[in-house]
């Protein structure tokens, strides 16, 4: 399967944000994973995930999400799914990710909320 | 609201099972098809820490192929008795509790801890146990459904025979290997023997030790040089090695004689290369042509050689090279009845045969090769080093090479 998956990410201020975007295979799996880590060895402990370029979740997509979110669980990160389509929602919820990621409509509203607190 | 959900859960299955089938049907090497694999299941069923185990009978163990968020514990592995394997479903999810007491968790303990074990799917595929499937806490910390433990059966049923045909792959890939292993080591031996032969053959001459050691590697490399492939040059320079094995029969008062040769014996000298070929033409040899280079080693081109007085057309590239790698070989090196000739004396006589005994093309290629070798421009002389043994090089003033 020829990879059509691109990952770009961005640092504001604290806050690390992924950008997903494509069809995610193994390999790009295997990127956003190592990538997160390298934010997660650095000491980052909020991220956002903005799915705005997303269209579809596909098994391997959602198993690199479950690992990021367990990874966030275990060193207490904060996590938040921005710009979701009902479809990521659906899945994330019947999944039970959900539960254990803020979510918000916007990037924009994730970075107050990560920036200002609740 | 438990309606949608059971509809995205089945769509989502169905989805995922496909994308499993794409995966394990895929071109990818076994690892990366399985670790794709184990990613459409821990999705599947949002697992962080999972690992895909392949069982190896003879060790009578499952080791991890394939694992996420385990991959810092590769030298995981399970003791495994066939026996532990029969109390078991096929493709069906032991749940961590039930797993509990069993004689494979006792056993195993400790792995089953590292592997983060809270449901274990043993893979069968035609009744036969391939391995095992080992699944952590799920994120969403429910249990499985109904529908969910079918998908898993579905799944499972997919990986265990991929890890069949896996391993039926890697036997074969095995067995390829080690053919591949006992056909070089032979080879070796086969060219040490013949080397031991070709040795033998000229101890029987005074005066030419390693001859036939210098026409293997001369013909050899005029081979290299014309462009033959690797296993023809091979077969040359077993042909180089054996030309002259037919010697063997022949008295050793006429192959030392010093004095001129009479009719008959050079007519028992000139049988030698068709005695060579009588002894080898019974050997299957793994190279082509080896014997029929031997047999036509002192034709000439004009028709005039021995034993069968072919003439240009009629000979094979590989006679004519191997005629000139032993002629010139002869004329470097002392013989009982004269003196070697110098390197320019040989480059004189190959020119002056050119044509008559020699073929063209390969006159030149050998001299040309020659030069390049003594100008330094290759980047392993061949001819050299074995012309500097023999101590053909001192006599050779610089610059009054054959130019062709
Ligand atoms: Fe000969």
């Amino acid at each position: 399967m020829a990879s059509n998956f691109t990952l770009s990410m961005k640092a504001v201020d604290d806050v690390v944000v992924l950008v997903p975007k494509g069809y995610i295979n193994d390999l790009g799996a295997v990127r956003i994973e190592q990538a997160s880590e390298q934010y997660f060895d650095k000491g980052t402990r909020k991220f956002i995930i903005n799915f705005a370029d997303m269209y579809f979740i596909n098994s391997i997509g959602a198993s690199v999400i479950t690992g990021i979110v367990n990874k966030n669980l275990e060193r207490e990160a904060v996590l938040c799914f921005t710009n979701m389509k009902k479809m990521h929602r659906d899945v994330f919820e019947m999944l039970g990710i959900t539960k254990h990621v803020r979510v918000f409509r916007e990037e924009g509203d994730a970075l107050i909320f990560l920036h200002e607190g609740e | 609201m438990e309606r949608k959900t059971d509809l995205t859960r089945l769509l989502f299955s169905i989805s995922s099972l496909a994308d499993l089938g794409q995966e394990v049907s895929s071109a990818k090497d076994v690892e990366e098809k399985m670790r794709s694999a184990l990613y459409v299941v821990t999705g599947m069923f949002s697992v962080p820490r999972a690992a895909l185990l392949a069982y190896t009978p003879r060790r009578r163990c499952m080791e991890v192929l394939a694992g996420k968020g385990v991959d810092a514990a590769p030298d995981i592995r399970l003791c495994v008795d066939a026996v532990h394997l029969k109390s078991f479903p096929m493709n069906e999810l032991v749940a961590c509790d039930d797993l509990a007491g069993s004689p494979l968790y006792e056993r195993n303990r400790e792995a089953f801890r590292r592997l983060g074990t809270k449901t274990f799917v043993p893979l069968f595929a035609k009744n036969e146990c391939v391995g095992a499937l080992s699944l952590g806490k799920r994120l969403s910390r429910n249990a499985y459904l109904r529908s969910e433990k079918d998908a898993l059966k579905a799944a499972a049923h997919q990986l265990a025979i991929t890890l069949q045909n896996a391993r039926l792959f890697l036997k074969l890939s095995e067995k390829v290997a080690e053919n591949k292993r006992l056909y070089e080591n032979m080879r070796q031996i086969y060219l040490d023997t013949i080397q031991a032969f070709a040795a033998a053959i000229d101890f029987k001459d005074d005066y030419t030790k390693n001859h036939s050691l210098r026409v293997a590697t001369y013909a050899a490399a005029v081979a290299g040089d014309l462009g033959w492939q690797e296993k023809d040059i091979e077969a040359i320079y077993i042909a180089g090695l054996l030309h002259d094995i037919g010697k063997i029969v022949i008295d050793s008062g006429i192959i030392n004689k010093r004095d001129e040769l009479t009719t008959r014996e050079r007519d028992v000298i000139r049988t030698h290369p068709q005695v060579s070929y009588s002894i080898l033409s019974k050997i299957r040899f793994p190279w082509k042509n080896v014997v029929q280079f031997i047999r036509h080693h002192h034709e000439r081109i004009d028709g005039g050689g021995y034993p069968d007085s072919l003439s240009e057309g009629e000979l094979s590239e590989g006679a004519k090279i191997l005629n000139l790698a032993d002629a010139f070989d002869a004329m470097v090196t002392d013989r009982p009845y004269r003196d070697r000739l110098t390197l320019e004396e040989a480059f004189r006589e190959i020119r002056r045969c050119r044509g008559t005994q020699f073929d063209g093309r390969i006159s030149d290629v050998f001299c040309d090769l020659l030069r390049k070798e003594m100008d330094g421009d290759v980047m392993q002389a061949r001819i050299l080093p074995q012309l500097r043994k023999i101590g053909a090089l001192q006599l050779e003033p610089a610059g009054t090479l054959y130019e062709a």
